[in-house]
């Protein structure tokens, strides 16, 4: 698999198809992946692929890396996960279905977190997503590697986070407020999940809006409830589920479950799921002649 | 200083005492499946097997938001108010010696030009008792940056563990002196025969020579080297370096509250973060992410060092295990060592 994807991408490099390969490498010690730029082809050696690649590279395409834009065309090595944010990206006009090359990994899961990783991947060391993956074999890709995957979720999501979303509905309003102020209390406001959400990817995000401050920098109580729903509440019916904010957070909040739980949310209301068709745009953020209501028209 | 023996049990009751006193006491404990410095209020809630905790103990002398001042306007004028704050004995039991290490870079910078009283009282009031390191991961690298696993620097106590549990104490300070003859009756002579754990062997980079990588930085043509962008490509910006870190110290003030009545707040603020140098004109000097990581070390092994004579870096390898593109500040090292 690795070998294939290293060919195609020297094939793209050499041909001048694309300018940079976005992809993963391994860090010096050989214990952690890591994002890769490789420009020449002698260097796609360094590429490679297997359960310790967990980083959503579709982060590197927005408009936050301009100096990665710079390079040129590029070509990124993307799980089907990865794809789906792909897909919204350019529902959301950030990219163009031309301007990127998708190398589709065909998939059999990976870890939740890299420290997780003793040779071996196991179900329990595997992220919620994972257990319920519809696109092990990538749903939008210019080319395909590796074997087909067979594998089929199941019917009812199954995993940690819909366990815990089942428990918490579950629960009392007011139960559920002091599970959340419990969770977000622990914030220290260093954005990992914002700079780590490919979705996050405002010119000028809110927090940092100050003529007024529309949400309190301070990682009080107060400011710290004041972010996090504001960010759950830009990602709904947006998100892909790609857990990358969980898994940057210093802290451990649970941020997979309000992302999930907001989901399941659009999904009710509006049938929709994001990431899996570019052409279609999020429910939250169209307006459409044809709507039923008419309290906006 | 004599060395003191500290069974287990005493502990405890050290920690009762203390806490009955009105002090805190910090210790490494399980706060939301990992290992974290936080105040414990009994024996049982701390953690004993651990590398190192996930955040540094630095918000208990430099808190992450702060109170400075506090303001209201009235028909009659406007009424400022400065905050005094006495901060309560803190004792940050099992601290790790790079962690302790911190504590005299952060001192530096808290008293270079201006006196930061608020910083002063917290430090003045905290006693450091670092546990010496059997245990290390691979992102360690104290050793590296010319620290030890046993080291004393900035400790007011140096605990070593014994094969039982139990630990020799030694007073490094004569405010760990002081804190061990308050509370004599918990710290015992050190018994004949006890066996002490090995401090664990940490090899430093081989490839990593600080000294080469400080004259490097130092010399302004290396600046623009391609080779900043090129290693801190895959930065994404995001503060969790910085606030992981020991001996980051920069802050931000605010204005909080309404028109009328508010409060003036120092929070913890990162130099990776875009707006931090952007200039009022809308001009940003460091206008792209590898910029701001170039920034954050140079100020580590550069500025930091120049100025003062503690460390900007102790090799606690913090920014390594939170950072989630697994930017590694030692392969940078390694890189520029290897420069010629």
């Amino acid at each position: 698999m690795e070998n294939t994807l290293r060919q195609k991408a020297r094939e793209l490099l050499e041909k001048g198809e694309v300018k940079v390969v976005i992809g993963y490498g391994w860090n010096k010690r050989k214990t952690h992946t890591t994002p890769v730029f490789i420009t020449k082809p002698q260097d796609v050696e360094k590429l490679i692929f297997n359960p310790l690649c967990v980083n959503n590279l579709s982060l590197y395409l927005t408009r936050k890396f301009p100096d990665i834009k710079a390079l040129g065309k590029p070509a990124i090595v993307a799980k089907g996960c990865d794809i789906k944010t792909i897909a919204v990206l350019i529902s959301e006009s950030q990219l163009k279905r031309e301007d990127v090359v998708i190398l589709g990994m065909s998939c059999n899961g990976v870890v939740y977190k890299q420290e997780l990783w003793k040779g071996e991947l196991k179900p329990e060391i595997m992220p919620t997503k994972c257990h319920n993956c519809d696109v092990r074999n990538p749903h939008i890709a210019d080319i395909i590697i590796g074997e087909k995957v067979n594998f089929t979720p199941p019917d009812t999501p199954a995993g940690m986070v819909f366990d815990k979303i089942r428990e918490l509905d579950k629960k009392s309003n007011s139960e559920r407020w002091d599970f959340w102020i419990e969770h977000f209390n622990r914030c220290i406001k260093c954005y990992a999940c914002r700079q780590v959400c490919p979705l996050c990817y405002c010119e000028r995000c809110i927090a940092e809006k100050n003529m007024p401050q529309w949400i309190e920098t301070s990682a009080h109580p107060r400011g710290n409830l004041a972010w996090n729903l504001k960010r759950a509440m830009d990602l709904t019916g947006r998100c892909t589920f790609c857990g990358e904010c969980e898994r940057a957070c210093p802290v451990n909040i649970p941020l997979n479950l309000v992302n999930q739980k907001l989901a399941l949310v659009v999904k009710d209301a509006f049938g929709h799921k994001a990431g899996y068709d570019e052409k279609v745009h999020p429910p939250m953020i169209v307006f459409n002649m044809e709507d039923t209501e008419d309290f906006i028209k | 200083m004599t060395t003191k023996f500290l069974k287990k049990e005493n502990l405890g009751k050290l920690i009762d005492t203390l806490i009955g006193e009105g002090s805190i006491f910090v210790a490494p404990r399980m706060g939301a499946r990992q290992v974290v410095y936080a105040p414990v209020s009994k024996f049982e809630e701390i953690v004993f097997d651990y590398i190192i905790p996930i955040n540094s103990f630095k918000e208990f002398l430099f808190p992450q938001t702060e109170t400075v001042a506090a303001f209201s306007i009235h028909k009659e004028g406007v009424d400022l108010r400065g905050v005094e704050i006495e901060p309560k004995e803190t004792v940050i039991f099992g601290s790790r010696p790079c962690d302790a290490a911190s504590v005299a870079s952060l001192r530096a910078v808290f008293n270079w030009d201006f006196k930061d009283e608020f910083y002063n009282r917290r430090e003045d009031k905290a006693v450091v008792m670092t546990v010496a390191c059997t245990k290390a991961d691979d992102s360690c690298f104290c050793t590296t940056v010319n620290l030890t696993p046993d080291s004393q620097k900035g400790s007011d106590i140096l605990l070593q563990e014994t094969s039982g549990g139990d630990y020799a104490v030694e007073a490094i300070t004569e405010k760990g002196k002081g804190f061990m003859d308050r509370f004599n009756n918990f710290f015992e002579p050190l018994p004949t025969a006890y066996s002490p754990l090995p401090t664990v062997d940490i090899k430093p980079i081989a490839g990593v020579d600080v000294q080469k990588v400080k004259e490097w930085l130092k010399d302004t043509k290396h600046y623009e080297n391609p080779l900043w962008q090129e290693l801190a490509r895959k930065c994404i910006g995001c503060g969790a370096c910085t606030f992981a870190c020991p001996t980051c110290h920069c802050f931000d003030i605010v204005d909080e509250g309404s028109a009328f009545e508010g409060e003036r707040i120092k929070n913890w603020d990162a130099c990776q973060f875009e707006f931090f140098t952007l200039h009022t004109s809308g001009h940003n000097p460091r206008d792209t992410q590898y910029k701001r990581w170039r920034n954050r070390f140079m100020c580590k092994f550069n500025f930091y060092p120049n100025k003062f004579s503690s460390r900007g870096c102790v090799g606690c390898g913090r920014c390594i295990r939170v950072c989630p593109v697994r930017l590694d500040i030692t392969e940078v090292m390694e890189e520029i060592s290897s420069l010629r």
